[in-house]
């Protein structure tokens, strides 16, 4: 079964930001299920761009969460803010960089590097392909488990949201390994790793430009909160691969999946669509003239390039 | 033919590498650095001696005549040191050295070796900037009253199309000698030396730490000419997401009859550029005429032309348009304007 996703406007105000999310937790009458003790939230911190690009998880939004799980469930709940290296990014850096250590000081949580953490290997099956994921192990400790993720597009997978999160919880930096399989992957870490609750930052979204969509979603379903980002950004979800991967290995149904609060219509009239020459096709296709000029021209390729 | 040896084969060492292939009369025989990957990209352009330790290359150096040095800041000094002991001529990755005492010791080492070092100050080559100066030496604008020119980018923050950490070394400011200014800025203040054809003092500076690290991804300085005829405003930082091929860079030189802007100079449609560009190197390599390397990008054109103008010294036996006192007198704005408004020193 789908799920409920609530939708919320919120403002810039961290005072607005965390009264928007105890309501969305309210709108789905969010009930944890088990008593919370300790709580992992994880965080999208793909590179060292700014929350205000709409690439990365606004300490705002966390700051928010915190106080929220504070207020419902006491002062002395344990929480970490999760996040492990990725290929080009080192979560150590991108914790100082992106406001994440003044945050912890000021809220006095821990801040986690998931690539410190021990590990073990799992292997899943997805579209016949056996995919071995590194696991960190204290993530599957904790009491409460939340998944915030921003709302964007990407050039790879059309759109970024809960599943897509998930993968940055893999404990190996070189996580590129995976991109040959990418839908798949996001899929195969989804079978592993289940968050109790998916909180999205919308705050400011990430179409064909950054836009301040003052969104917040709520959900306890990844796959129902993926089904109803891809309308927001412009996609039929169900043209997007690693929605249709998922359903076919039963981690999402489309029945039971509603909206709770704002119309998603509002979000959607206002989000930065992709075009054709944002699309990873016209990228795909300089890169690919780019190439051909080398070979036959025997020109230079600018180092930020290379690979061609 | 003049044999080469580059040292560091980072993104500026691989660039000047490949660039070298396309400038007459220049063989790169040599290569080092510290990553098996990065040397085996050298052997495949076909260089054929290659080194883990740059030490080695520079002992090792008989067959070579110059040395291009693009290796982390806090190497400059020392690899320059060695290279003009093995007597070499230089061409040294900007900035010229971390701070003023390791310049001013390197202006010293060249001096007295009589070898060439020229710094890569790229910017200068930049066709726009080129036109700019020669347009304003001219007159056209009046007296030049001020120049403001600024660059916003990632910096070392870059994403490339293949994901790859940055170096460590990026965030210790001991071994870079400072952030933005220091990076970006530099290529500015010289740019402002350049145009007004003189020295220059600052007059104002303040630092930016949007990313909460030991050293500013933000700066803003003013400054003037040493006889205070002309101001100048630079604007840097490194905390804009910016992806090739962007490039968020614009001079403006203000004079008293007139004004004149690199926005104005360079192309309006980068894709379209390249386009055209690629084009008629193709046409050139048809008809068995010499390529222009890089022209398809306007800014990265640059770094062929400075190479270039820096094998064409040597050969000639003429002295590089950019000295190591050219790098001296950069780096010396620069630390006044780290000291003089309270930002820390750091090396």
């Amino acid at each position: 079964m789908g799920d409920v996703v609530s939708l919320v406007r919120t403002h810039n105000s961290e005072e607005d930001i965390k009264k928007s999310i105890g309501k969305a937790l309210d709108l789905i009458d969010f009930k944890p299920k088990s008593l919370v003790k300790s709580v992992d939230i994880k965080v999208n911190l793909c590179y060292y761009w700014h929350a205000a690009t709409g690439y990365t998880t606004d300490p705002r939004i966390v700051a928010g969460i915190i106080d929220c799980l504070r207020e419902r469930y006491g002062t002395g709940i344990h929480i970490r803010i999760v996040e492990a290296d990725a290929t080009a990014m080192r979560t150590k850096h991108a914790f100082v960089m992106l406001g994440y250590e003044k945050l912890a000081r000021e809220k006095s949580v821990e801040l986690f590097n998931l690539s410190n953490d021990e590990t073990h290997e799992e292997t899943v099956r997805v579209n016949r392909h056996e995919i071995v994921f590194q696991i960190p192990q204290s993530l599957l400790k904790s009491d409460l488990f939340i998944n915030a993720p921003k709302l964007k597009t990407m050039r790879d997978t059309k759109i970024t949201c809960a599943l897509k999160n998930l993968f940055g919880c893999i404990a190996s930096p070189r996580k590129i390994v995976y991109h040959p399989i990418l839908d798949e992957a996001i899929v195969g870490i989804n079978k592993i790793l289940h968050p109790d609750l998916i909180i999205v930052d919308g705050l400011v979204a990430l179409g064909r430009f950054p836009i301040e969509l003052g969104l917040i979603m709520v959900s306890v379903d990844p796959f129902s909160v993926d089904w109803i980002a891809s309308q927001i950004m412009g996609y039929n979800p169900s043209k997007i691969k690693f929605l249709k991967i998922a359903m076919k290995e039963k981690l999402g149904k489309l029945e039971g999946i509603k909206t709770r609060g704002e119309n998603l219509i509002t979000f959607k009239k206002t989000f930065p669509k992709e075009n054709f020459f944002s699309s990873k096709h016209w990228w795909n296709f300089q890169l690919q003239l780019l190439k051909l000029y080398h070979r036959i021209v025997k020109d230079v390729i600018p180092p930020a390039l290379e690979e061609v | 033919m003049l044999n080469v040896g580059i040292i560091g084969l980072g993104h500026m060492g691989r660039l000047h590498m490949m660039n070298c292939l396309h400038v007459d009369g220049i063989k790169v025989v040599a290569a080092a650095d510290s990553s098996k990957r990065a040397l085996k990209k050298a052997k495949l352009v076909g260089v054929k001696n290659l080194y883990m330790d740059y030490h080695d290359l520079l002992n090792d150096s008989s067959n070579v005549n110059a040395v291009i040095i693009s290796l982390p800041n806090f190497l400059h000094l020392e690899s320059v040191q060695l290279a003009l002991e093995a007597g070499l001529d230089i061409f040294v990755e900007k900035p010229l050295a971390r701070n003023v005492k390791e310049c001013r010791k390197i202006v010293k080492l060249v001096k007295s070796s009589g070898k060439k070092l020229m710094v890569g100050h790229c910017m200068r080559f930049i066709d726009a900037i080129e036109k700019m100066k020669v347009v304003a030496d001219k007159g056209r604008i009046g007296n030049l009253e001020v120049v403001t020119i600024e660059q916003i980018l990632s910096g070392p923050f870059a994403h490339g199309t293949v994901p790859a950490p940055v170096p460590e070394w990026w965030f210790d400011p001991k071994k870079t000698g400072g952030g933005a200014l220091l990076d970006l800025g530099y290529h500015l203040i010289d740019l402002f030396r350049f145009f007004v054809g003189m020295d220059g003092k600052i007059l104002f500076s303040c630092f930016d730490h949007k990313f909460n690290l030991p050293f500013e991804d933000g700066a803003i300085a003013i400054l003037c000419s040493s006889d205070s005829s002309v101001k100048g405003i630079i604007n840097v930082g490194w905390y804009q997401k910016s992806v090739f091929p962007e490039y968020n860079f614009r001079a403006i030189l203000h004079g008293n009859a007139g004004y004149m802007s690199s926005d104005d100079l360079v192309p309006r449609n980068i894709i379209l550029h390249a386009v055209k560009e690629g084009a008629k190197n193709f046409l050139r390599k048809v008809v068995g005429k010499k390529i222009r390397p890089l022209s398809y990008s306007y800014y990265y054109e640059s770094y062929y032309k400075e190479l270039q103008h820096f094998f064409e010294c040597v050969k000639n036996d003429s002295e590089p348009s950019v000295s190591a006192m050219d790098g001296l007198k950069t780096i010396e704005l620069i630390e006044e304007a780290y000291k003089g408004f309270g930002e820390r020193q750091f090396t």
